[in-house]
């Protein structure tokens, strides 16, 4: 349970404040409703070069990591499809500096050509090291296109392509900036040793004075639902093959949400769990698989993926887990199967309420759903969800038709030397 | 709006002035049987953290793999449970297990809320004290890791981690060793029943305990760990070898990808002990170099050039044996390039004394990460732990707090000059053929 209070300021920032103190620490979390969704599909992974951006200096501010940094502070930033979000931690004693600096940043960026053309290099390395460069890394680039024909999840957040990185201008700044990084866009959320009568001075003083902008209304291609099978092989220099079985399914706010992330862990999730039990542990196919979903704000998709071991073909390891799939979807899970990945879920919740971090961005995103208040509502809908539920949900989902499965072979290793 | 005007944004807000920092101590007693068990009661939910840790790292294996693989298969059966039912024991209460082992030891951790106590303290002594490691379970557990470490030789990154400690201590020395393929076939059942017998005994054992800790919770640890703990009796480190660090300073490896992308480096060289004089000294001058993100490394090599998404220095304190190691991933064509600009700085920190704001804005940078490392039950827990490895007390801390008060540009130098030359560092690059 999180306790909070929330206002709105006149220029429509909505502010958020936990008070714990049994920390020295203050959080303060900055949630802006931009993510790769609202990019244009000829300029990709531009609000991830964003965010790099935000670090290159604000208007009044050269260098906002010195300043924090001697306030005691340290900071990141993540970009996902729906959002941007920028965090930093400091001893609360020292909270102004962190309203003067996410402040300014919302007022205005310096926009330095140099810190432009270095973080495009930065984050060329980034799609390289993360997507490249790794065993089995664009997989990652794949999948979304295979599984999105028009919504524009159909691109990962780095991109989809370097060049789009390579190209951005200076024009693109600035016109990504006025249309997205306005108070009236965004979500703060402050928690710790913090009280809320000091949060609201600090906002009049900080925030206030920013002038409401003009976010465009979001408006996207609702992807069809899918139809048909979809396939793609892909042969890599990899040591083992790799297949992905991937499904669209629901919202984050939907029923059928909640219903998903239990059964990923009553199929992948520790020593008990179906498929491990049945598919590492019994047939002895795959030397690991997991089973996990997106948590997208728009209709996400839910990803089955295993490694096999040496001597299994891609077409054995696939009809294993459409075997295993079909008794998801021929019959309720067990009462104490269910029972336990509730359990689990509410342990995890707990356990990461310790933090006065995971605190805020819960918050954060919960505002954005529809309501801060909800972030104390997710166990009682994990709770909620019934055998017959996961029953309905999967067999709507796990249908061949729903699915775009990857088979992602090793090359023959023949001519390695 | 007149608030506007009156506001000054191009000056930093006044910081307030530095505060005492509270250590909360962890407390500490015996169970009847000799183990010793700390704790810390802090937090404001209702969960709790068991630690064992037993001197059982990889430094104790006689048989490559079998520290770890004893450590992964305590919860893959035991004299009563299959794997399976292990888990489904845990997992039906939300209670968490993990097992990890380093180079000094290896441990046994369960996470819990506090209402499932007696739920999870059973599975985690059976774990501890009668698994079976079935021979079915092990062959798995070794093929998968087997097929785990061939993905991993692809990684420039995970060759690099894995081929530095060799240059700096020599293949055969226990820091040093680097897992090759064919050691998978070389782990069976009785080496592991061997191991097991012998290191993960009371005489060998610590407990840490953290989150809502009270009474009863400590009965119940001597109820569980007080008594049923067999093969009492304290072993004796086993004496470590002389590292045989190689002669060769600049080292390349191969990438195993034809068509890699980005070149891994590894920079650095052994130091001291935990509890050298010059430890706490060289670790404020590390954060100077490539400790935090604004770092000198990060601002001249990924800020100001833009060779890499990230580069980091840091010191590693084993028990018997320090060593400060840099790391990067950068592009094939730049690697050159970052490997002169690390050397630059490493140069720069010799021969010019480190400005006075720079030095000011890491201590009040670390001050405040101090304040964070210590924050929560978890946190505090840890940081107990880490100097108890080390044979050493709370006074480590409050001599590093004092450190970040006085510290000064040219005690740093010094420390830059007695441990920082150029002729001292090893270099390693893996990356692409012809490259280099």
């Amino acid at each position: 349970m999180i306790d909070f209070e929330r206002f709105t300021l006149a220029n429509g920032l909505k502010v958020i404040v936990h008070r714990d103190t049994s920390t020295p620490m203050a959080c303060v979390n900055i949630l802006y409703d931009v993510g790769a969704r609202d990019e244009d599909s000829e300029r990709t992974g531009f609000a991830h070069l964003f965010e790099h951006l935000m670090f290159g200096g604000s208007i009044n501010i050269p260098d906002y990591d010195n300043a924090l940094q001697i306030a005691g502070g340290e900071n990141n930033a993540f970009t996902t499809n729906d959002i941007t979000n920028y965090y930093l931690t400091l001893p609360a004693v020292n909270l102004e500096v962190a309203f003067w600096l996410e402040s300014d940043r919302m007022l205005s960026l310096a926009f330095s050509e140099k810190s432009l053309e270095v973080q495009r290099n930065v984050v060329i390395e980034e799609f390289k090291q993360s997507y490249l460069n790794q065993p089995y890394g664009d997989i990652w680039l794949e999948i979304p296109k295979l599984a999105y024909k028009v919504h524009p999840y159909l691109w990962p957040t780095i991109g989809k392509n370097i060049d789009h990185i390579k190209y951005a201008v200076m024009d693109d700044v600035k016109a990504f900036f006025k249309k997205f990084y306005c108070p009236n866009n965004a979500i703060l959320c402050v928690t710790g040793n913090v009280t809320v009568e000091q949060v609201k001075t600090l906002c009049e003083k900080w925030f206030v004075p920013i002038p409401m902008g003009n976010p465009p209304k979001r408006n996207l291609p609702v992807e069809p639902p899918q139809t048909q099978a979809r396939k793609l092989e892909l042969e890599r220099d990899v040591p083992a093959s790799a297949i992905y079985k991937v499904y669209h399914m629901g919202k984050r706010v939907d029923k059928s949400f909640y219903a998903m992330e239990l059964l990923a862990d009553i199929l992948t999730d520790g020593n008990a769990s179906r498929l491990y039990v049945e598919l590492v542990k019994n047939q002895k196919l795959f030397s690991e698989i997991n089973a996990f979903t997106y948590e997208s704000l728009d209709p996400g998709i839910f990803i089955i993926t295993g490694k096999l071991l040496d001597g299994v073909t891609l077409e054995q390891a696939d009809e294993a887990i459409q075997k295993e799939m079909e008794k998801i979807t021929s019959a309720e899970v067990k009462k104490d199967e269910l029972e336990k990945a509730k359990n689990k879920t509410e342990s995890q919740h707990i356990f990461a309420e310790i933090s006065i971090l995971n605190k805020a961005m819960n918050l954060a995103i919960f505002e954005l759903l529809g309501g801060a208040e909800n972030a104390n509502k997710e166990i009682e809908k994990f709770f909620s969800v019934s055998e017959k539920d996961m029953l309905d949900e999967s067999s709507n989902i796990f249908k061949e038709s729903n699915c775009s499965t990857l088979y992602y072979r090793s090359k023959p290793k023949a001519h390695a030397n | 709006m007149p608030t506007e005007i009156t506001i000054d944004r191009k000056t930093m807000p006044q910081l307030a002035l530095e505060s005492k920092i509270d250590i909360i101590h962890a407390q500490n007693y015996s169970l009847p049987n000799g183990v010793p068990v700390y704790y810390v009661n802090a937090g404001t939910q209702d969960v709790i953290k068991i630690e064992v840790i037993f001197r059982a790292g990889s430094r104790e294996q006689d048989v490559p793999l079998v520290a770890g693989s004893t450590n992964a298969m305590l919860e893959e059966g035991t004299k009563k449970h299959t794997a399976e039912e292990i888990a489904s024991l845990l997992d039906y209460y939300g209670s968490f297990l993990e097992t990890s082992v380093q180079q000094d030891y290896a441990s046994v951790t369960i996470y819990t809320l506090g209402g499932h106590l007696d739920k999870a303290l059973p599975v985690l002594e059976e774990i501890i004290n009668e698994p079976s490691f079935p021979q079915s379970e092990l062959e798995i557990y070794l093929h998968n890791n087997k097929q785990r470490f061939l993905v991993d030789e692809q990684k420039e990154r995970v060759v690099a981690a894995k081929n530095f400690p060799a240059l700096l201590f020599g293949d055969a020395h226990p820091y040093g060793h680097r897992t090759r393929l064919e050691e998978f076939d070389g782990v069976k059942k009785e080496n592991l029943e061997a191991f097991h017998k012998k290191y993960y005994s009371a005489g060998n054992c610590a407990i840490i305990a953290s989150g809502r800790v009270n009474d009863i919770l400590l009965n119940k640890i001597g109820d569980y760990f007080g008594k049923g703990v067999t093969n009492v009796g304290a072993i004796h480190e086993s004496p470590l070898q002389e590292p045989h660090p190689s002669s060769q300073k600049i080292n390349f490896i191969p990438s195993n990808k034809k068509d890699s992308v980005q070149s891994a480096i590894r920079m650095g060289r052994v130091l001291f002990l935990k509890n050298h004089p010059d430890a706490i000294p060289f670790q404020i001058l590390n954060t100077i170099f490539g400790g935090y993100f604004g770092s000198r490394l990060m601002s001249n090599i990924r800020e100001d050039k833009g060779y890499t998404y990230g580069i980091s220095s840091s010191v590693v304190f084993l028990q018997h044996a320090g060593y400060f190691n840099i790391g990067s991933e950068v592009g094939s064509d730049v690697c050159d390039a970052a490997v002169i600009e690390i050397y630059k700085e490493l140069n720069r920190l010799c021969v010019e004394p480190v400005p006075a704001a720079e030095l000011q804005l890491v201590k009040n940078y670390l001050r405040g990460n101090f304040m964070r490392s210590m924050d929560g039950p978890f946190a505090l827990a840890e940081r107990f732990k880490h100097i108890w490895l080390h044979n050493m007390d709370y006074s480590y801390y409050e001599n590093y707090v004092k450190a970040l008060s006085d510290i000064t540009s040219s005690q740093l130098m010094e420390i830059a000059n007695k441990y920082l030359q150029k002729d001292s560092i090893y270099e390693l690059v893996v990356g692409a053929k012809g490259k280099k």
